[in-house]
């Protein structure tokens, strides 16, 4: 069983200071100079794909783990922590442009590289990515491959070397249901699936194979049918006044009659 | 511009879905000046007669089909739209609503956008906006290609209850039967843990990483309820497993309008705040001054959580709040 798992590295925008927010020229904004991180749902989705591995190999299945990322070399440093996780292949396609609000073009190099590169069972995504928020891709690749989707993945089992158990959020809960492969998975919101560090003797083995980088010289690209042509800052501030006090039971009590006991009174709020 | 509906009658919360897509037509698609209809797929034929008050529309198409998995709706639509001149399908928010809006898209060739917060017709386009870079800023689009395909962000708006109509126009389709084939076999539900509408309360209290452990988050959920409220959490909790998904609070789950909410050992970030910022008024506690979250509340104390909720309870309990 092939199981590529397609991430992109984003930056933490969380560590932006207020001033930091501002649009450049090319409709971005200047992100250059946060670290950046695993999205949150990838993170999930690869730590997903070891799991089921390890369960795959406990039933005597064999399991192929790969990794693909559209993006420039900023992503290496997680690529190469994925090798020394033991993915058998990463690959990185380095594109002409930024993807981020494209998500028919990250869909078609997907699905071109699957088709024309490397065969997969099963392809495993985000169900949205934290600075783009498309939550486009997964579907368009099902589409363009022609396969079947399950969305919003918290838990991926083993059946058979055919079929995995897929538990997913639906509209009223959860459904566990029997999957047949091919199809693509996209990742929702999955407790306990932070990515696990691999050991300093992978790192050493393993982590310093090298990355297979892909040009667009490979690819064609679709038509965009969606532009972005504006983004706007959303600010959210309020009064922020803080409250002082000499103790946790002080400010305890100016919260309360200052500030909450006319709402709780049941008298009408005003902002 | 003709535009369609699409609703789940499966879904547990389709008459919150049709109350949403109502409020969603009459905000950005003029009230009754485009032609409009409803198409609604459902399962069984008890629930035949409850589909009427579910459509904001003057005409509808009820469709009966035995999966509700994705792929059978995707064909059952394929099945009655082939021919139609549709210029903009508007899907509900719920997860399915946002799926089935880009898939459709890609097979009527034309274009679409999901999690969106306005829509507004310009030149043959549509121009549609929705949140990116961790919910920090509003993009515009320009769609370009008919059908538009649309469904709403998560409470992006109000409910606005269906008028009920008496010269509904009804036609009627059975397409049981379709997709024996179906690739998803041997299905289970299991409910969500918590059935109640966090949204609707009037006092909440959230917790977030800040709390610590999953400990701390019983005795916090157990804090607001002798206050007399309901309790959420930030992502990072659920995803520590510290508390149940459908506790969420934020884009990714609940879109709360209480009265009076309290974040407690939150740090703000956009994406939780869009699950609270409807609150007339928030109360933010947390132990660092540099905290997001504190210029984003309308009081704030820099404290240790977990002694000023201990403190407030003493205050709160014997008092019994009246919201
Ligand atoms: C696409 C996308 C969707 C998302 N959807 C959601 C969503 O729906 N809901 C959501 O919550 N997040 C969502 N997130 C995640 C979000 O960006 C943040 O990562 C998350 O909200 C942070 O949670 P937190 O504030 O609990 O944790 P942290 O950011 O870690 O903050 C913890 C806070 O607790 C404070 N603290 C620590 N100890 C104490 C103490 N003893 N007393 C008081 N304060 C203390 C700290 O100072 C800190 O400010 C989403 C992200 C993305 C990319
Ligand atoms: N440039 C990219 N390279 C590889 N995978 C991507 C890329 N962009 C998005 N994805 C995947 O698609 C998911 C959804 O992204 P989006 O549609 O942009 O919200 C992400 O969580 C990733 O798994």
């Amino acid at each position: 069983m092939k199981i590529l798992v397609c991430f992109k590295a984003a930056p933490n925008v969380e560590m932006l200071l207020e001033e930091d927010w501002v649009i450049n020229n090319e409709l971005q904004v200047d992100t250059s100079f946060v670290r950046n991180d695993l999205g949150s749902y990838e993170e999930s989705a690869l730590e997903m794909a070891l799991k089921l591995s390890d369960a795959s190999d406990d039933l005597g299945i064999p399991l192929e783990l790969n990794a693909l990322t559209v993006d420039g070399s900023g992503a290496t440093p997680i690529l190469k922590t994925l090798s020394a996780l033991r993915f058998a292949t990463v690959v990185r396609i380095q594109p002409r442009n930024n993807l981020l609000f494209q998500p028919t073009a990250v869909a078609s190099i997907i699905s071109q590289y699957i088709r024309q590169h490397a065969l997969q069972d099963v392809v495993l995504l985000g169900r949205q990515s934290d600075i783009g928020e498309n939550a486009k891709t997964p579907l368009l690749a099902a589409e363009m491959l022609g396969w079947p989707c399950i969305t919003r993945a918290t838990r991926i089992e083993p059946a058979d070397k055919k079929h995995l158990i897929v538990t997913h959020q639906v509209d009223d809960g959860y459904a566990r249901e029997k999957v047949r492969m091919p199809c693509v998975i996209s990742v929702g919101d999955a407790p306990c699936t932070y990515l696990r560090k691999p050991t300093l003797r992978d790192r050493l083995d393993y982590g310093k194979k090298d990355i297979e980088v892909l040009t667009m010289e490979d690819f064609q690209l679709p038509a965009e049918t969606e532009m972005l042509t504006g983004l706007e800052i959303l600010h959210h501030e309020r009064a922020g006044v803080v409250i002082e006090g000499k103790s946790p039971a002080e400010k305890a009590k100016v919260l309360y009659e200052e500030h909450l006991k006319p709402v709780l009174s049941g008298k009408e709020v005003k902002r | 511009m003709k535009f369609k509906c699409i609703l789940n009658g499966w879904a547990p919360n389709v008459k919150a879905q049709a109350e949403e897509l109502n409020s969603f037509m009459n905000s950005f698609l003029g009230n009754g000046a485009n032609p409009a209809s409803t198409i609604l797929f459902y399962a069984n034929h008890e629930d035949r007669h409850s589909l009427p008050g579910l459509v904001p529309t003057e005409c509808a198409e009820f469709v009966r089909i035995d999966r509700c998995q994705p792929e059978t709706i995707l064909e059952a639509l394929q099945r009655i739209e082939d021919k139609e001149d549709t210029s903009l399908y508007l899907f509900p928010a719920g997860f399915a609503g946002a799926e089935l809006a880009v898939r459709w898209a890609f097979r009527q060739k034309g274009s679409s956008l999901v999690q969106v917060e306005q829509v507004a017709p310009r030149e043959g386009c549509l121009i549609a906006k929705k949140k990116a870079y961790a919910d920090h800023v509003l993009a515009a689009f320009r769609l370009t290609r008919q059908p538009f395909c649309i469904s709403p962000a998560n409470g992006s708006v109000d409910r606005l209850p269906i008028a009920a109509r008496d010269n509904l126009q009804i036609i009627e389709h059975d397409l049981t039967g379709l997709r024996e084939d179906a690739f998803a076999r041997d299905s289970q539900r299991i409910p969500a843990e918590q059935a109640k509408d966090l949204g609707a309360g009037k006092f909440l209290v959230v917790g977030g990483r800040g709390l610590g452990s999953k400990e701390h988050v019983k005795q916090l959920k157990d804090v607001a309820a002798a206050m007399g409220a309901e309790f959420g959490i930030s992502r990072p909790v659920a995803l520590n497993a510290w508390g149940p998904m459908q506790w969420l609070i934020g884009v990714s789950g609940t879109i709360a309008r209480p009265d009076v909410c309290i974040a407690a050992g939150v740090s703000g970030a956009a994406a939780f705040y869009a699950g609270i910022e409807k609150s007339k008024i928030i109360i933010a506690i947390n132990s660092d001054p540099q905290a997001r979250i504190i210029k984003a509340a309308d009081v704030a104390i820099i404290d240790d959580y977990k002694t000023v909720m201990d403190e407030l309870l003493k205050i709160l309990k014997p008092i019994k709040p009246a919201i």
